[in-house]
């Protein structure tokens, strides 16, 4: 009996909690589907006397329509699309890359570049953000999506990770068969070191992805023209344009925010346990 | 298939959806070119100076169809931050840019032959235009003796008072010279009428929450912000005497100043229930006035503003835009005829009267008779004429990188003392005279370590 | 064994030379400039002059420096500070045998992670709008006291900072905590039952030292990451932090000396400031870890 009702009382709990993180959802989702004066007047959907006492006949498109026919949004759920996709693969590639290296292999200097890469995991953005705009600048990258992109491309942090997860997931046994074997060592890391680390890459695309994704100040520093904007300086751009008009804002970020939670639905479970993985362990 | 087997198969699906992504986008970018844009851009902050332009531009581009101009109205934030990058940087900035004087600042703030705009002093010179423009209209464009935009404005300010009250209380505003005299004539006017124990009328509207009130003040009664070559100058006596008296105003026992802030709903509602008699009203203000509350029209008249000192200066300055060229621009003199067909047009000044009641820079228009047209928002007065009698009167606007930071400093201290003047019930300025000059000395102190800092003011043009 | 096949030398280098080439130009490059930016003032990256330690003397007496200081440290430990027992207590609502739908919950709790601070700022600006805002409206509806015109951006900028944080937080490190307290050896616990204790005493001395490791580098990483406040702040309260600066943080501080009035040797200093001070709390932090593992 004592039991049941411990239950019940965390249930209780899980229920208020997942109603209040999930409240500003909703109430986003509301928002962008009313008036500018049912936003005003009503907290989530208007009243009315539709089904459930909710008017849907009230509820419009209008501030999606706008955002797409009138607004860039098009253009920039493209750019960040194309930004984050290609950012995060080639990330999550090189990374694969320097991880093995740096865990299959002898070589002189590993030492060394192991102690680089744990050094560098603990550099705080911000240091670079005014050098790195003058490097930018001096390779004449700034307004470019090269400029944008290629900084993110060598990450430390995905070198540690991948180093650690080969570590324990590739037995160097399969690796040297695989040469006897004959096969080369693209061939190898490809074909046989990838899928073994399988679950780390899904994780590391997911966070490079998110990364890229939501970064506003980098794309904010160095994009000028506004038609290479993501969808964060868009929506930045968006709130100056029409200060008041939170159905329109908050329209712009829903559009910003589903795309990450379909492919996050979809990569789910490896990027929790890839996520996790390290820290518990280590 | 299964649940479970769809669930095993869903990584897959993410990993393959990235890389269609990543394809399929790469693709469109690949084909998809960012247009250049055509034209001669010019870049603005305010959508009524564009409106005005627009007028001028079929014009233009029927004398320069190779190079028609395209203007672009950009928000305040948006304007700067792609203006320096584009100035410090090199990524691509309109050929003219509109910009309003908060924003000098960071433009001024480096060596004087790196700043973005092109230097049209020499221009100006060969030209005659600085004869023909309004002298103190280029101050705030002025950084180490060169002149870097165009005027828009002259931003000549009166007091806009509610002629309705005041006449009927029988009050001459005509035999009204300083403030004093103003306050005094005022003061059967400052009544509790619900006779709550708060006032309900004041004689003058202004706050001390922001610099505003306190800067066109200071500027009428020539309180100083920098010398002549450029440096700090807080901490003069005048200043502390200005701060002093205005905090007396702002608060405390001899309170003569009400807040009623247009920007509000609440503060159009005190407006309209009589709360305050006088406005300080530049030529733009007046302006929005009319548009902003027609149901008051008739209620208000306008009165040069009462001096600090008999035989003082009747009007001050608030507020000023300019256009300039910017560096980059392949042909700068396409882009000066360009500026000059925007800037010197009658008919971009007329308008720009007519719809914002600003009154133009440029000598040669100043006979329009737009300008003495009666006002039916001011009871018949001829709005722009008595503007722009004003004109040779207004003082120069402080030019320097850090005026910015000098206004701030000169705000608080005005909040400062009116704080102090509430809290200890002060109503005679000696006694806020000593802390006033503790406060500026200290102001002048953080000033010049702000400034001191920045080598590229001292270094002289190559 | 006999048949070994050694890679070849180039093996190893071909692996790790983007790595190596992207770091070197975008990393380590820009880094050795910044050591050397911090000693210069400039105007837009080409003009610069060598000052010598002007800039760090004058930010050692900069008010506006001193501010943002002290409203970014206001900030992040707020927020770790709630962060921390909320995440806690998630997992360990989320850690009971037998529930079910513990997916389904880890999923909502988990999701507003995925939510950048950008969108963030965007998603909280109208929630703690006076009248419209829905913070303003449940507080009144709750407690009829409480005032509908409650200033959230003007006077409690730091608790609307916070409150958007914790949200966006907490998910986060719920999923470390839950991970953490799975691999809590249920023989202890089972001891620990046998011994008489009750679910705090079990809690306190049996979970809470499996869990700290985790416990500290979380509150590590989360404090790292407030004390870099710029989304949040610059985009709910625009350029200068709301009235009087309240939100004014470090790094905002940075942008603005670097990027409006572009003297980026000014915001290396106060990047280098900035670092150094993050990196002496990761320091400090490791070593305490490494002293309670011993103990």
């Amino acid at each position: 009996m004592r039991r049941r009702l411990t239950l019940a009382v965390v249930y209780a709990l899980l229920v208020l909690f997942a109603g209040l993180m999930l409240t500003p959802f909703a109430f986003m989702l509301a928002s962008t589907l009313k008036t500018k004066a049912d936003f005003v007047n009503t907290l989530f959907l208007p009243d009315g006397d539709g089904w459930l006492g909710v008017g849907w006949d009230r509820l419009t498109l209008a501030n999606y329509r706008r955002l797409f026919v009138e607004l860039p949004m098009a253009r920039a759920l493209l750019n960040s699309a194309f930004l984050a996709s290609v950012g995060s693969i080639f990330a999550t590639l090189f990374s694969a890359m320097g991880g093995y290296a740096l865990s299959k292999f002898e070589f002189r200097g590993r030492e060394a570049l192991i102690r680089l890469v744990l050094g560098a995991l603990i550099i705080p953005a911000p240091l670079l953000i005014a050098p790195g705009f003058q490097n930018l600048w001096k390779l004449g990258l700034l307004d470019t999506y090269t400029g944008l992109i290629m900084p993110g491309l060598a990450p430390a942090f995905g070198v540690f990770l991948f180093r650690q997860a080969m570590l324990n997931a590739v037995p160097s046994e399969l690796i040297d068969a695989a040469r006897i074997d004959g096969a080369g060592e693209f061939r190898i890391f490809f074909t046989l070191v990838f899928p073994l680390v399988r679950p780390m890459v899904g994780a590391f695309l997911m966070i490079t992805f998110l990364g890229v994704w939501n970064d506003f100040l980098t794309p904010q520093v160095v994009l000028q023209s506004p038609d290479r904007y993501p969808l964060s300086t868009t929506l930045a751009m968006l709130r100056n344009l029409d200060w008041n008009d939170y159905g329109l804002v908050l329209a712009g970020t829903l559009v910003s925010i589903a795309p990450v939670m379909c492919l996050f639905l979809l990569l789910q479970r490896e990027f929790i346990s890839g996520l996790t993985s390290g820290a518990v362990k280590g | 298939m299964s649940l479970r087997r769809l669930r095993r198969r869903l990584p897959r699906t993410g990993l393959g959806v990235m890389l269609a992504l990543a394809v399929l986008t790469s693709a469109a970018m690949l084909f998809e070119r960012i247009p250049r844009p055509a034209g001669l851009q010019v870049w603005a902050f305010d959508p009524g100076h564009v409106d005005v332009y627009r007028l001028l531009v079929p014009g233009w581009n029927r004398r320069h169809p190779d190079h028609p101009l395209a203007l672009n109205v950009l928000t305040g934030s948006a304007l700067q931050t792609r203006m320096m990058s584009g100035f410090l940087a090199g990524t691509p900035v309109a050929d003219l840019l509109e910009i309003e004087r908060t924003l000098t600042g960071p433009v001024f703030a480096g060596p004087v032959d790196e700043i973005g705009f092109v230097d049209l002093t020499d221009r100006l010179q060969r030209e005659g235009l600085l004869d023909q423009i309004n002298a103190a209209s280029f101050s705030p464009w002025t950084t180490r003796g060169h002149i870097f935009g165009l005027p828009h404005d002259v931003h000549p300010v009166m007091l806009a008072y509610r002629s309705d009250l005041v006449e009927a209380a029988g009050i001459d505003v005509t035999r009204i010279e300083t403030w004093d005299d103003y306050f005094r004539a005022m003061r059967p006017l400052m009544r509790d009428l619900d006779g709550d124990g708060r006032i309900d009328c004041y004689p003058l509207n202004g706050t001390y929450a922001n610099p505003s009130t306190a800067e066109v003040i200071l500027l009428q009664a020539g309180g100083t912000f920098f010398t002549a070559d450029g440096s700090a100058e807080l901490d003069s006596e005048i200043n502390a005497e200005i701060l002093a008296r205005l905090a007396t105003w702002f608060a405390g026992p001899a309170r003569v100043i009400g807040d009623a802030n247009f920007g509000t709903v609440s503060g159009q509602q005190l407006l309209h229930s009589g709360f305050v008699i006088g406005i300080i009203a530049p030529d733009f203000f007046a302006g929005s006035m009319t548009t902003t509350l027609p149901d008051m029209a008739g209620r208000f008249k306008l009165m040069p503003l009462p001096a600090w000192k008999p035989g003082g200066r009747r009007t001050s300055v608030q507020g000023g835009t300019m256009m300039g060229i910017a560096r980059s621009t392949p042909d700068v003199d396409l882009a000066w005829a360009a500026l000059k067909e925007l800037y010197l047009s009658p008919v971009g000044a007329e308008h720009l009267f007519r719809d914002r009641g600003i009154v133009t820079p440029v000598k040669a228009n100043w006979n329009q008779p737009v300008f003495d047209e009666p006002s039916p928002f001011f009871c018949g007065q001829p709005v722009g004429r008595l503007y722009l009698r004003l004109a040779p009167e207004v003082p120069l606007r402080p030019s320097s990188p850090y005026y910015t930071q000098a206004t701030t400093y000169l705000g608080n201290i005005a909040n400062q003392l009116a704080t102090l003047a509430d809290r200890e019930g002060i109503a005679e300025p000696a006694r806020l005279l000593p802390r006033a000059r503790a406060l500026l000395a200290a102001a002048q102190r953080d000033l010049q370590a702000q400034m001191r800092r920045n080598t590229f003011l001292a270094r002289p043009a190559r | 064994m006999t048949s070994y096949r050694p890679h070849p030398r180039w093996a190893p280098w071909a692996f790790i030379a983007p790595f190596v080439v992207l770091f070197a130009v975008f990393t380590a490059w820009p880094l050795l400039r910044s050591l050397q930016l911090a000693f210069e003032q400039t105007y837009g990256p080409q003009t610069t002059v060598f000052v010598g330690l002007k800039n760090f003397r004058y930010l050692a007496t900069d008010p506006l420096f001193w501010h943002a200081v002290t409203n970014t440290l206001q900030f992040t430990l707020w927020t770790v500070g709630l962060q921390v027992p909320v995440a806690l207590c998630l997992a360990l609502l989320l850690n009971r045998p037998n529930l079910r739908g513990r997916a389904g919950f880890r999923l909502i709790f988990f999701s507003p992670s995925l939510v950048g601070l950008v969108f963030v700022a965007m998603l909280f600006l109208p929630m703690f709008e006076k009248r419209t805002g829905l913070v303003n409206i449940w507080l009144h509806a709750l407690w009829p006291a409480w005032s509908l015109d409650f200033p959230w951006f003007e006077t409690y900028t730091m608790t609307a900072l916070v409150l958007a944080a914790v949200w966006t937080g907490a998910g986060l490190m719920m999923v470390y905590f839950l991970a953490a307290l799975q691999h809590v050896p249920a023989e202890l616990l089972e001891a620990a039952q046998m011994d008489g204790a009750g679910p705090l005493q079990r809690f306190w001395h049996v979970v809470l030292p499996e869990i700290r490791p985790v416990l500290g580098l979380m509150s590590l990483l989360s404090f790292v990451g407030c004390m870099q406040l710029f989304e949040l702040s610059y985009l709910m309260l625009g350029d200068s932090g709301s009235a009087g600066g309240r939100g004014f943080s470090i790094v905002m501080y940075l942008y603005q000396m670097g990027f409006t009035t572009g003297d980026l040797g000014y915001a290396s200093a106060i990047g280098w400031v900035l670092a150094l001070f993050l990196m002496a709390i990761a320091f400090l932090q490791r070593r305490l870890a490494r002293r309670q593992l011993e103990d």
